[in-house]
């Protein structure tokens, strides 16, 4: 994956001017960089090779001891919060962040869920956009 | 010299204002929450609160950005010692003795030895670099573009060799974080490049949400895996009176505090995570030279004063290559150097001339920093050890809300919030397969400096890439790079024949 990066980098290098050394051209540096980055990823692989399969076994294994599924949930419920974010506004965003990551995390009651993230949002409502008058998205709620 | 400490007594009189003695208080309470906190280490913190220093003038702001750097040094500490959990990596090697004389009902004097050693060493940190910096300075307005360039590829391949398992996934790390700096318009030309038609993406990928992303949502998203329980186990938080370490513990500590600060102060200069190391180095010396190298591991008081002076100390004087030569060593003044520059500042050898006020008076709220911290860290010691009793499973929705509501300040754009996620997806796989996020952001920072001596030296010397050969300076820092890489394979390969030669005697 990390060579493809590197390939991307220098084919789409390559639509820019090259240039010369002595005039280096808008896609000089990135091309030389995905050359880099395509040699340097050979090399990885070379390496992983050269070791083994015993320590292949051995790093595979490593991977898998824990599954990701609350980190994978904790990443969907911030996309979608972002994809939400100017619609429904600050507060209302920060609330159903706090209330569906608590969940995610094992609280169970409704009952201490919604209060706290509640306090949580209102707390941050009244720092960020009152205090600091920072000016974030007021959403159809308007605050 | 005298001169310096005219110019340290304004620094004194800037960083006594009302206004930046409570940013440096609050740069200190920050940072110690930071460092207290596990899963937000410095570089998010640091991250994090850059968009509310927009308001403040570039001296203020660095001040209170500062504070969190080497607050986080002093509070990382006390989860090693209470806990047994490091709140940021230079914290690691505390755990091994502190939290030994924490289980031997000896917490407070471990707590108030780092407090101490901390604030000897952050004092001779500070004081190198007030008499450090001007010469340095001098000197490197001898540095032009090819200079420069080297000095940037040494830095890349310092770092990458010592962070992560891997010199050659380190150094993949460098260059993505390079090809990700090239994003948006070239420095020379000015012409877009990978921005595929988006106006976002004109002003390059922003470094605030890859600092964030890489260091906070992935720290998160790597912490929501481990068992929460993990943090919700009995702290041991001491009584004030029993903070006071004996006549013995000072007699005891005192040389490796001042070994500490020496191996911290030399080890910041040096690129890389230069704290982690200056740990790792003041721990190993301290178990070397000691009289009872057996209590080492079982609640060795020098085995805790002698790591957190060292780390306290090599972040100051990793100021001296941001202050001094614009470039940073280590993720966290690649932070501080994006900050400085969003604030109109370009670090530099012209910086201590052209920002005298800034540059003398965050180094004189370091030493008033260092102070308020100790304050802070002696009687409340109990109160920060009490935040640790929040649960997990609130710390953690909490911190991404926070990353959240950063991101958006910074721009006020939804898009550097997915730009921060994109990396906190990618910080939480690199975690996962164990490649280092420390060379990405430092190259994405240094990247387009890079890029810019690249070209000027080439088009100083007419295309030919003996430029970098025929300085003398530039020369050096090649040397010293190639012998980075080359020792490591020397050194592997002198064990091997050893081993062999070894074993085939035993045979």
């Amino acid at each position: 994956m990390i060579f493809l990066f590197g390939a991307i980098t220098a084919l789409l290098s390559l639509k820019m001017p090259i240039g010369t050394f002595r005039m280096a051209g808008t896609g000089m540096f990135p091309l030389c960089l995905g050359i880099l980055l395509m040699i340097l990823s050979g090399i990885f692989v070379l390496n992983i090779f050269s070791k083994g399969k015993k320590n292949r076994v051995k790093k595979g294994s490593s991977i898998e001891s824990s599954s990701p599924i609350q980190s994978v949930l904790f990443l969907v419920t911030m996309v979608l919060i972002t994809l939400l974010f100017n619609p429904l506004g600050y507060p209302l965003s920060a609330f159903l962040l706090m209330a569906v990551l608590l969940r995610v995390l094992g609280a169970k009651k409704w009952t201490t869920t919604l209060p706290l993230s509640f306090v949580t949002a209102a707390i941050c409502y009244f720092l960020f956009v009152q205090w600091l008058k920072i000016p974030l998205p007021k959403g159809w709620i308007g605050l | 010299m005298f001169e310096s400490f005219q110019h340290l007594a304004t620094g004194f009189g800037i960083a006594t204002t009302i206004q930046n003695l409570l940013y440096c208080l609050i740069g200190a309470i920050v940072g110690t929450l930071v460092g207290v906190l596990p899963g937000l280490g410095p570089i998010a913190g640091i991250a994090l609160l850059i968009p509310a220093t927009f308001g403040l003038n570039p001296t203020s702001a660095i001040i209170m950005l500062a504070g969190i750097y080497y607050g986080a040094m002093y509070g990382g500490s006390t989860t090693s010692i209470l806990l047994n959990v490091p709140g940021e990596t230079a914290s690691v090697i505390t755990c091994i003795d502190g939290y030994q004389m924490a289980q031997k009902g000896r917490a407070g004097p471990a707590l108030a030895m780092c407090a101490i050693g901390s604030f000897i060493a952050g004092s001779i940190g500070i004081f190198g670099l007030v008499f450090l910096a001007p010469p340095l300075a001098e000197a490197a307005l001898a540095f032009g573009p090819p200079e420069y360039f080297s000095l940037m590829v040494f830095a890349f391949i310092v770092l990458s060799n010592v962070t992560g398992t891997s010199l050659v996934k380190s150094l993949m790390m460098a260059v993505i974080g390079l090809i990700i700096g090239t994003i948006g318009l070239d420095p020379v030309t000015g012409d877009a490049r990978f921005t595929f038609g988006s106006i976002p993406l004109l002003s390059g990928i922003e470094f605030v949400a890859v600092a964030i992303g890489l260091f906070g949502i992935g720290e998160v998203l790597t912490n929501v895996n481990q068992p929460l329980e993990m943090l919700e186990q009995k702290v041991l938080i001491p009584r004030l009176r029993e903070l006071y370490p004996s006549f013995q513990d000072l007699k005891r500590s005192i040389g490796a505090i001042l070994r500490g600060a020496g191996i911290g102060f030399g080890v910041g200069l040096v690129p890389g995570p230069a704290p982690v190391i200056a740990t790792y180095a003041s721990y190993m010396t301290e178990r070397k030279i000691s009289k009872h190298p057996e209590e080492f591991g079982k609640g060795a008081i020098e085995g805790v004063a002698g790591p957190e002076s060292a780390n306290n100390s090599a972040c100051q004087s990793a100021f001296i290559p941001l202050f001094v030569l614009g470039i940073p060593f280590a993720p966290p003044t690649a932070i501080l150097l994006g900050a400085l520059l969003i604030h109109g500042v370009s670090p530099g050898p012209l910086m201590i001339s052209n920002h005298p006020q800034l540059f003398w008076g965050v180094i004189a709220s370091m030493y008033i920093g260092n102070f308020i911290l100790l304050i802070l860290n002696l009687p409340f010691v109990p109160l920060f050890a009490n935040i640790l009793r929040i649960p997990k499973k609130i710390l953690l929705p909490l911190v991404i809300l926070f990353c959240i509501t950063g991101m958006f300040t910074v721009n006020n754009s939804v898009f550097d919030i997915w730009i921060m996620l994109l990396f906190g997806g990618l910080g939480f796989l690199m975690r996962k397969w164990a490649f280092e996020g420390a060379p990405l952001l430092l190259a994405l920072v240094l990247g387009p400096k890079l890029e810019v001596a690249f070209r000027q030296s080439l088009m100083i010397s007419h295309g030919n890439f003996g430029v970098f050969i025929n300085r003398p300076i530039s020369m050096a820092f090649l040397i010293g790079m190639l012998l980075f890489l080359i020792l490591p394979i020397f050194w592997k390969l002198f064990k091997k024949t050893e081993k062999g030669g070894g074993g085939s005697s035993k045979q």
